[in-house]
């Protein structure tokens, strides 16, 4: 049988990991509010995003309780300390999906996204999404095979980050400032996104072996 | 070696964050000159000095583990611990934009004159903002921490300022200008952030309370 120790530190994984399944959602709902111009579905993201934070608070609250009742040490140690990083992150995930729905909320009925931009920004919230639901996995399972999955899944958010720079620096960019400056911002909110959902899963590498995988290089 | 008594953990954590503070502020005024004097060397050492924050994180976080490790501290104690793993990486995370700041110097794409002067007041204000951070992480003096809330409204109404100019019907300057203007502007106004975090961090560590609940 677990003892009551072991079972607070599985819930406090469990926490994190529903964590990042409710920023999954939220970034999948704000993409499709950005590329359908869906009023309703940004508001969805935007109102929901204190659920996050409430679950950040939860999440913190058995950190520390657990720190103060068990004092734990060695990898258990390493888990409470991962799981107060990993929340951060894990918000700021929630915060960067509630930016995309601002932005859609902003312009609206006006689409933010001109049509040929729509397919960059349907792959960069696919692969944020996908980036943080395996975040959430790796949290779970501590896999270190997965885990250095999700750095090379950041690649390409970062290659469609670059391009989509490339786009917007063109002298053929014929939608003027204002949309310029939005896709510029947005297209680094999901970089951002991806980079905090790899920051979680270096995280558990550390809990797992000990040492921080090299720099992440942001 | 023995671990150092946790008085003594804690003096060391306050210190190290206040100098990575220190470092970050000095590295966005840096940053700063080489954007708008187009001093490439200038840029070049703010890229370079970054791993220097990165370091001192990583002290702080080992101290900080150390501390929970062999002294198992508890209330204020603990609260102060685990605030400065947090604050630590916030002040990292300032150094990185500090960086980005710099990286954009190097790119040799001046900014256009006119936004200049906006600039040189993001700049300090975000400088002015680090150095606050810093003297609250090495005081833990409460009042000023939170003063740097209303000092980052100040912040907050330049980002919005550059955005009405980037928009306006007169901006002449053309697309890349402005993407670099937003995202630019976007660095100042994260660093000014993560600065506010440290201070807020600080007053829940001291009080155990978010500012937001603290009446002054």
């Amino acid at each position: 049988m677990r003892d009551a120790y072991q079972e607070q530190l599985d819930d406090l994984a469990d926490g994190l990991a529903g964590m990042c399944a409710q920023v999954a959602r939220a970034m999948e709902k704000a993409t499709r509010s950005l590329l359908e111009v869906d009023l309703q579905l940004a508001e969805e993201v935007i109102s929901d995003d204190v659920r996050v934070d409430e679950i950040r608070a939860t999440a913190e609250e058995k950190a520390f309780a657990l720190l103060a009742l068990q004092a734990p040490v060695a990898t258990d140690l390493r888990i409470v300390v991962s799981a107060i990083h990993g929340a951060g992150d894990i918000e700021r995930m929630g915060d960067l999906a509630l930016h995309v729905a601002q932005a859609a909320r902003r312009r609206h009925p006006q689409p933010v996204l001109p049509d040929e931009i729509k397919p960059y920004f349907a792959e960069m919230g696919r692969v944020g999404v996908q980036l943080a639901i395996k975040a959430g996995d790796v949290i779970r399972s501590r896999d270190l095979a997965a885990a250095a999955q999700l750095e090379s899944d950041d690649d390409a958010m970062d290659d469609l980050h670059r391009h989509m720079f490339s786009v917007l620096m063109d002298r053929n960019w014929s939608h003027g400032v204002g949309p310029a400056v939005d896709i510029a911002l947005l297209a680094r909110f999901y970089e951002r996104y991806a980079d905090h959902a790899v920051a979680v899963a270096r995280r558990i590498v550390y809990v797992v072996t000990g040492r921080m995988p090299g720099p992440l290089t942001v | 070696m023995p671990p150092d008594p946790l008085p003594q953990q804690l003096a060391d954590i306050s210190e190290l964050l206040g100098r990575m503070c220190t470092v970050v502020a000095g590295a966005l005024q840096r940053a700063t000159c080489a954007l708008l004097e187009g001093r490439e060397r200038l840029a070049q050492q703010v890229v370079a000095g970054d791993a220097q924050v990165d370091a001192l994180r990583a002290q702080v976080e080992g101290i900080a583990t150390d501390a929970l490790l062999f002294h198992a501290p508890v209330a204020g104690d603990l609260r102060r611990v685990v605030s400065a793993i947090r604050s630590a990486g916030d002040v990292e995370r300032m150094g990185d934009l500090a960086l980005h700041v710099a990286e954009a110097a190097g790119r040799g794409r001046p900014l256009p004159a006119e936004v200049h002067a906006d600039f040189a007041e993001m700049a300090r204000l975000a400088v002015d903002l680090a150095v606050k951070a810093a003297e609250v992480a090495r005081t833990r003096n409460v009042v000023l921490a939170v003063e740097l809330d209303t000092d980052d409204d100040a912040m907050d109404a330049l980002h919005a300022h550059m955005f009405g100019v980037l928009m306006a019907d007169g901006w002449s300057h053309g697309v890349p200008a402005a993407v670099d203007i937003t995202l630019l502007a976007r660095y100042y106004e994260r660093f000014a952030d993560h600065a506010v975090t440290v201070a807020r961090e600080t007053v829940y560590a001291v009080t155990g309370r978010e500012p937001d609940a603290i009446p002054i």
